[in-house]
């Protein structure tokens, strides 16, 4: 009897088809590891799985009977379904043991006897952590590997037919892990069926019996162990198709370094690392999701919360994002709608805004006839398509709107543009046409720094990629050792090494 | 000082249990009169409807994302209006009668609430506020005017001792016993989880609506208790009342250390004593003859000053910071 048999299941969120089929199974007694890139849809697997979204379509049997989907969290331990998710799941304020056997009563009853219950989160706690934590002590005091860990045995207290982890073990601490993977070797060896997704290729080599491969939403290969090579894994994510419109990167010439950060900290324990950036390049910055790339963009213009030094070009040490924009840094955020523009002003003043007091006339007086002016040059070198600079920002497209949004910038004169993942949500015409911008801005002499979750971008576009990993710079690949391959690796803290040779295989 | 604060974020209660103690110490020194015994029934008896209100409006309050409810006031005022216009002197008035009804009523329209926080999604303060509007007008349709209860009904015992016992100390010593039971029951872990990460309890299966929508109904059964504890003291009904309770009442709850809006952290002890700290204040102030003009002043900064105070000390240890 399989655990698990999936067949084409498919879930959209609006028009974004987050799994498009998808097909799989699990026998008792063994790790089945889902890998792939970020938004191939493995999340969202994971939470049909755990009742906490409905499939529209597909087939699902659980332990040999046709269920449909799982309608809730609820449901799914029922069915024997217990999931870890990524984001560590606890309630702060209450005891490790609340923690551990929340929801597992009823309102008025214990479905298991108090000193048992006691026992076994206990007996779980000691088998995962080294120094397991008083049951009494409240969530909030413990680190966040700990934490993890509580939500772990919180799951396998429940001792699921179908244990589920879903990058469970990236806020664990190396010593958590392992024993956490003795842990699973037990279970499993005992009958328990695990569904194992990480990013870490080192881990699903270590645990996984099988490997489902998924790209854009579809399962593309289940492979054994052993099977394949890491090198051949990475080309299964990432497929081969090019999916961004070739762009003529026909510049070489790099001015002086206008941006360097030195001794760059984006989290407590993270590596420091150096940075610089120079006039006329640009530069990627990538990595699997929440590696710190944004934090690292944040850096660059004096936000957030960082050790280290950014020296803006004249000596000066950025302090504040207000500062960094006086010395033409600027930024155009990642949430459009919540960040960076304005809905019920007009196009023209969206773009005027910060730079309104070029259009004054006298002291006090804006004529918006000056903004206008000003406005019109960007309209035609962006292409920016509106039927009148008086209508409201929220007629615009996407794409239109975020071509406002940089022409609002490069009003300011920028000597560096610092983008987060522009072209997220935006069409494939008006992608082209911010591409062909950037080119033109950098050979202009404009550093432009671009974080972008579309490994195309980076090999297209991009004279350098920095790759983030662990909150801090894991590597640095230059234009010539772009592809595709090289830069997943990268993300994942693999070396493809431009020989033949494999390395160990998976 | 690190160990003072593990203590008052493990009794989220004690820092207001200190300053409502100081405060009645002031009080005592202060007014001779409020020293004498024979006043005690009578100063309880008052401040019991107001206490009510408080540990009624501790609950949603404690079931988290923002909950709270503003028309405990109005649905406290609303059970008085019934219970004196409508059951007492006639065939529902008898206590075995009356109580059970005076409960459902208020238990019923704190469920409403919670539906519509928790299946409709409104946010609490909209919700409630609502609620609010549509009891006060019931109240006014209920009666125009002021109406007064029949003399020598079962209430006004609860105004006067009981035997051996203070009346006014029995309601407010009812709700503390069931609060007390609540506490022993696995209900009372599923509440303070959903309150402390709504996400976390609904992945591990808690029935977060059913554990909200009850948490609202028991603050309006509360609500209820409050009702007979008014009736008590006025023994009459008064439509326009109920505003004045709703905000002070919650002002109470943040004072005893239970913060307003988060959740899964305090409980009613605190709201006791933050009623207490309250009524005490408002006391002193009425006595030291500050000028009646800057009573609402000086009242409403000792409130914000009481607020900080408590919640800052019951903050909880600072997160570890996240890898």
């Amino acid at each position: 009897m399989r655990l698990v048999r999936a067949e084409g299941l498919a879930k959209a969120f609006g028009a974004t088809r987050a799994v498009r089929s998808f097909t799989f199974d699990l026998d008792p007694g063994e790790v089945h590891a889902i890998i792939g890139e970020n938004g191939s849809g493995k999340s969202t697997v994971v939470k049909m799985l755990a009742g906490i979204v409905q499939p529209d379509a597909g087939e699902l049997e659980l332990r040999g009977r046709p269920v449909g989907s799982v309608a809730s969290p609820r449901a799914a331990l029922a069915h024997g379904i217990g999931t870890v998710f990524q984001e560590v799941l606890v309630v702060p304020p209450r005891s490790v043991y609340e923690n551990v056997w929340l929801g597992v009563d009823g309102f008025f009853r214990e479905s298991v006897p108090a000193n048992e219950k006691r026992a076994r989160a206990q007996a779980l706690l000691t088998e995962l952590l080294e120094r397991p934590p008083d049951l009494g002590r409240p969530v909030s005091a413990l680190s966040l590997s700990d934490r993890q860990a509580c939500a772990i045995v919180r799951t396998l207290a429940r001792e699921p037919a179908i244990l589920i982890l879903d990058e469970a073990t990236s806020a664990l601490d190396i010593a958590t892990r392992e024993r956490l993977f003795g842990v699973l070797r037990r279970l499993v060896s005992a009958g328990t069926g695990v569904i194992f997704i990480s990013h870490r290729m080192d881990e699903v080599g270590e645990i996984g019996d099988r490997i489902t491969v998924m790209r854009s939403g579809e399962n593309v290969a289940t492979v054994s162990r052993g099977e394949v090579s890491p090198r051949e894994l990475v080309r299964l994510m990432t497929g081969v198709e090019k999916l961004t419109p070739a762009v003529d990167v026909g510049r070489s010439a790099v001015g002086a370094v206008v941006l360097r950060a030195d001794g760059l900290q984006l989290a407590p324990r993270a590596r420091p690392f150096d940075v610089e950036v120079r006039a006329g390049e640009l530069v990627g910055v990538a990595g699997l999701e929440g590696h710190g790339q944004e934090a690292f963009l944040h850096a660059l213009r004096g936000a957030g919360s960082f050790a280290g030094e950014v020296v803006a070009s004249p000596g000066v040490v950025l302090g504040s994002p207000r500062q960094a924009r006086r010395l033409g840094i600027v930024y155009v955020p990642r949430e459009r709608r919540a960040d960076a523009t304005f809905e019920p002003l007009s196009i023209r003043e969206n773009f005027a805004l910060p730079t309104l007091w070029r259009d004054a006339v006298g002291r006090l007086a804006v004529t918006p006839r000056r903004s206008q002016r000003r406005f019109h040059p960007f309209v035609a070198k962006l292409g920016i398509r509106l039927r009148s600079v008086r209508d409201h920002m929220d007629t615009l497209s996407g794409g239109n709107q975020q071509k406002v949004v940089i022409a609002r910038w490069l009003a300011a004169d920028p000597k560096v543009l610092l983008l987060n993942d522009p072209t997220r949500g935006v069409d494939i015409g008006a992608k082209r046409d911010i591409y062909r911008l950037l080119v033109g801005l950098a050979g202009e002499g404009i550093a432009v720094v671009m974080l972008s979750s579309e490994v195309d971008e980076h090999v297209e576009l991009m004279d350098r990629v920095l790759v983030f990993r662990e909150a801090a710079l894991a590597a640095e690949l230059r234009r010539e050792a772009l592809d595709r391959q090289a830069l997943v690796s990268a993300f994942f803290g693999e070396r493809v090494d431009a020989d033949e040779q494999d390395r160990a295989r998976v | 000082m690190s160990e003072l604060r593990r203590l008052a974020h493990q009794y989220t209660f004690a820092p207001a249990a200190v300053l409502a103690a100081a405060l009645l110490i002031a009080n005592v020194v202060a007014l001779p009169r409020f020293g004498n015994p024979d006043t005690w029934i009578g100063t309880l008896a008052i401040f019991a409807p107001f206490a009510l209100v408080a540990l009624a409006s501790t609950p949603p309050v404690l079931s988290g994302t923002g909950g709270l409810d503003l028309s405990i006031g109005p649905l406290t005022v609303l059970v008085n209006l019934v219970l004196v216009v409508h059951l007492l002197g006639g065939s529902l008035g008898s206590p075995e009668v009356a109580i059970p009804i005076c409960l459902a009523l208020g238990a019923a329209v704190g469920a409403l609430n919670g539906f519509s926080v928790a299946v409709l999604r409104y946010p609490p303060v909209i919700a409630t506020l609502c609620t609010f509007l549509v009891i006060l007008g019931v109240s006014l349709k209920l009666t125009s005017q002021p109406a007064t209860a029949p003399i020598g009904n079962w209430t006004t015992q609860l105004a006067h001792k009981v035997g051996p016992l203070p009346g006014p100390a029995i309601p407010i010593a009812a709700v503390l016993l069931v609060w007390l039971g609540v506490q022993r029951l696995p209900y009372y872990g599923h509440l303070m989880a959903i309150g402390g990460d709504d996400a976390t309890a609904f992945s591990s299966g808690v029935d977060v609506t059913a554990v909200r929508i009850t948490a609202y109904s028991l603050g309006g059964a509360f609500a209820g208790v409050a009702g007979i504890a008014l009736t008590a003291v006025f023994q009459s009904a008064d439509p326009n009342i109920g505003a004045s309770y709703a905000l002070i009442a919650l002002a109470a709850v943040a004072l005893g250390g239970t913060p307003v809006g988060l959740g899964g952290r305090g409980g009613l002890l605190g709201s006791l004593c933050g009623a207490m700290i309250l009524y005490l204040a408002q006391n002193l102030l009425g006595e030291v003859h500050v000028a009646s003009t800057w009573n609402q002043v000086v009242y409403g900064l000792l409130l914000l000053g009481g607020v900080v105070l408590s919640t800052t000390v019951s903050r909880p240890p600072r997160r570890a910071a996240a890898g």
